[in-house]
């Protein structure tokens, strides 16, 4: 008893700790950053307080006094910058004066600041004046806080003093990290972008899953039951090629088939045609072969579960209904389809859950276009987080868009699970040691 | 395949035949295509090709500008996909025994998730894997994204494996442990043994699906040094400036054969895990 469980335990704990650190953990962090607003400007660590442009303007509604002092320069005439300034090297009258007659004085306005830098008794010249100034420039305009608590200090010594609910407005509008936020969620529910990404997604798995997932599938495995065995293997080895085929060369083969100067191009082109690309020109013919390139690959999995299905059926039905003088169509009404509802019906949850999720064909042919006519869920999701004109990828809304397939794809597995009765599959061991 | 019903004198297949090779068409004609396009050249505005050429293999021999050494990237590749059934072989191997044969705590529950996750459309957590692989500083290399698609594939390996060696007679092991061998002398010297065929068809299954993987290595690696066939095949087409489907038909032929090869030998092997579910 001991010893095979230990030795259990040592043998699965390879693949315990591979599915926990690359599916658990991506699932819940998944709906960890779905509830942030990460993207490339906040990064992924830490972030920092940073008055900016962006910053202020953000701050001009709420506290519009506060936000014009923030973006002035301000000047103060302290012991660093006298610190400084001796390091210069200047007569050193101008620090003994400063610090005996204005120290502490702040400035708002650098005129107001070298008006009485100008009046120091040693006459500084103009370019040592404005050298003198630039010492004591004290303002947090563009200037980088590792904490809150610099941020805050610096604002006092400006002569900003603010309330711990004016502190906490100044913090969030300067915060360069990432923050919590349900707004995602609420992007996904409003967005009218959003809800046709969603329709897309419904029409394009829908329409693929129907014509050639299941349909165009159990056609192939129908028809190549009644033919003789070498002429049916070669069928079957031809629509197993786009699954075999490597993703990238399968699509090349197609977009060479739709290109302007490609396959149906010059052949439309010896009727007098004029070339065009046909997988770009509109929406309508960009689904039109969205759903083939990825409906040819789709069919041949239905294909080999139907035909395997239909093998499995007792020859002498077969036999019977042909003595009694059946068609071919009564054999297929009466005989295989009711003997394939639950493979067909193991095909339909599995391969949703594939054609949702699945986006290389329509990421490596259309891109989601021409426009976004042929974006779908998992796309944008990729598109948002992971790959965009704009370059400041939304790991935060993409996690979330990501979050719904997640969910939907734990609910359709689990469902698939019910499916294969699943008790059924594990007997108790036989050698109790 | 033999027995197959040949009923009757009454229906021709001739009709249904010929139904099917249309529909065949476009796949054969992009695949007789994939080849000729490779060796030839053709005038615009023509279907046929005019003359032999060998200059859209010159990538085998020059490096493009901008571009990683064919040659390093094949390797990238090969090194790939090697990893990934070495290490998808090992772990499955064992975790389907012991979901098969051994009495551990929550055999059951692991075996469901194995069977949930199996369905999973897994590629849907790429973001989460993205940030964790930056955060971990395995971001852009070989060694992450294999770990990332061998651990995705687990469980269909784990699930194939199990359903193996659930067909092996337990009077193999029984004679084992009463002749005094461990269980893992058993599991090591007399039932893996008996899988080998499975190990194979795995093996090669996985293999496979490595060689032709795109977008976790596009996600997860895409710089110059570690680079596999597909992103390059994929970098090719992308950049406008050089749009010659010659090249990219010659770099597709290069990258599919060994692809093709493998399954014209091992289409029995194969057929039996592409029929058993795989995504797409």
């Amino acid at each position: 008893m001991r010893t095979s469980r230990t030795l259990g335990l040592v043998m699965i704990a390879p693949a315990a700790i591979m599915i926990f650190l690359f599916f658990l953990m991506p699932v819940m962090l998944t709906a960890i950053f779905a509830m942030t607003n990460m993207s490339t400007a906040t990064g992924i660590s830490g972030g920092a307080w940073q008055v900016t442009q962006g910053a202020i303007n953000r701050l001009k509604t709420d506290m519009p006094e506060l936000a014009t002092g923030i973006a002035e320069p301000r000047f103060v005439i302290d012991e660093e910058g006298l610190a400084a300034l001796e390091g210069l090297k200047l007569k050193a009258g101008f620090t003994t004066e400063l610090r005996a007659s204005h120290m502490g004085e702040v400035f708002p306005s650098r005129r107001e600041a070298e008006r009485v830098i100008k009046a120091l008794k040693d006459r500084p010249s103009t370019r040592e004046v404005k050298q003198i100034s630039d010492l004591f420039n004290r303002s947090v305009l563009n200037t980088r806080f590792e904490t809150r608590d610099d941020l805050m200090a610096s604002l006092k010594k400006l002569g900003f003093t603010l309330t711990p609910a004016e502190q906490e407005t100044v913090s969030k509008a300067t915060y360069t990290g990432w923050v919590w936020t349900a707004e995602n969620f609420r992007i996904l529910a409003n967005s009218p972008d959003m809800a046709q990404i969603f329709l897309n997604t419904a029409f394009y798995v829908s329409v693929t899953l129907l014509l050639f997932n299941v349909t165009y599938a159990l056609f192939l495995a129908i028809t190549t039951h009644y033919m003789p065995a070498s002429t049916a293997s070669v069928f079957r080895a031809i629509w197993l090629l786009p699954r075999i085929t490597p993703v990238v060369i399968y699509v090349l083969l197609w977009k060479w088939l739709t290109w302007d100067s490609g396959f149906i191009s010059m052949f439309m082109g010896q009727f007098g045609y004029p070339p065009k690309n046909y997988l770009l020109d509109s929406a309508y013919n960009a689904w039109f072969f969205v759903i083939l390139i990825n409906g040819f690959i789709g069919a041949s999995m239905g294909m080999l579960v139907f035909s395997s299905a239909i093998k499995a059926i007792p020859q002498t039905q077969f036999h019977a209904s042909e003595v009694d003088g059946a068609s071919r169509w009564q054999q297929v009404r009466h005989i295989i389809l009711p003997q394939l509802r639950w493979p067909i019906l193991f095909v339909t949850c599995y391969q949703t859950l594939s054609l949702l999720a699945s986006f290389n064909e329509i990421l490596l042919s259309t891109r989601g276009g021409p426009g976004k006519a042929t974006e779908v869920w998992s796309l944008a999701a990729f598109h948002t987080a992971l790959n965009n004109y704009t370059g400041n990828l939304e790991y935060g809304l993409g996690a979330a868009m990501a979050l719904v397939l997640v969910v939907v794809g734990i609910v359709l597995s689990l469902i698939y699970l019910r499916i294969f009765r699943y008790d059924t599959l594990i007997s108790k061991p036989l050698i109790e040691d | 395949m033999a027995e197959k019903p040949q009923t009757s004198a009454n229906f021709s297949s001739v009709p249904v035949i010929l139904l099917l090779s249309l529909f065949s068409l476009p796949l054969l004609v992009m695949y007789a295509y994939l080849f000729i396009d490779t060796i030839s050249d053709t005038e615009v505005g023509s279907l046929i090709p005019s003359e032999f050429t060998l200059r859209h293999w010159s990538f085998l021999w020059e490096t493009k500008t901008g571009k990683p050494n064919i040659w390093l990237v094949t390797l990238n590749t090969f090194i790939f996909a090697s990893c990934i059934t070495g290490v998808i072989l090992t772990v499955a191997s064992m975790a389907g025994y012991v979901l098969s044969r051994l009495n551990v705590p929550a055999r059951g529950f692991f075996l469901a998730g194995v069977m949930v996750l199996h369905a999973f459309p897994s590629v849907t957590l790429i973001i989460a894997i993205f940030i964790v692989l930056q955060w971990i500083g395995l971001y852009n290399s070989l060694i992450g994204v294999i770990l990332v698609k061998a651990a995705i594939d687990l469980p269909l390996g784990i699930w194939l494996m199990k359903g193996f060696y659930d067909t092996v007679p337990w009077e193999i092991e029984m004679a084992g442990t009463v002749d005094g061998a461990s269980r893992f002398t058993v599991w090591r010297r007399l039932v893996l043994p008996q899988i080998k065929p499975a190990m194979m068809a795995l093996g090669l299954f996985s293999f496979l699906t490595g060689w032709s993987e795109f977008i976790l290595p596009q996600v997860l690696a895409p710089g110059a040094k570690v680079q596999v066939l597909s992103v390059y095949l994929a970098s090719l087409i992308i950049d406008d400036n050089n749009f010659d489907f010659g090249t990219f038909k010659a770099v597709g032929v290069f990258y599919v054969v060994p692809v093709l090869i493998l399954y014209v030998f091992f289409q029995k092997h194969l057929m039996n895990i592409y029929g058993g579910g795989t995504k797409g």
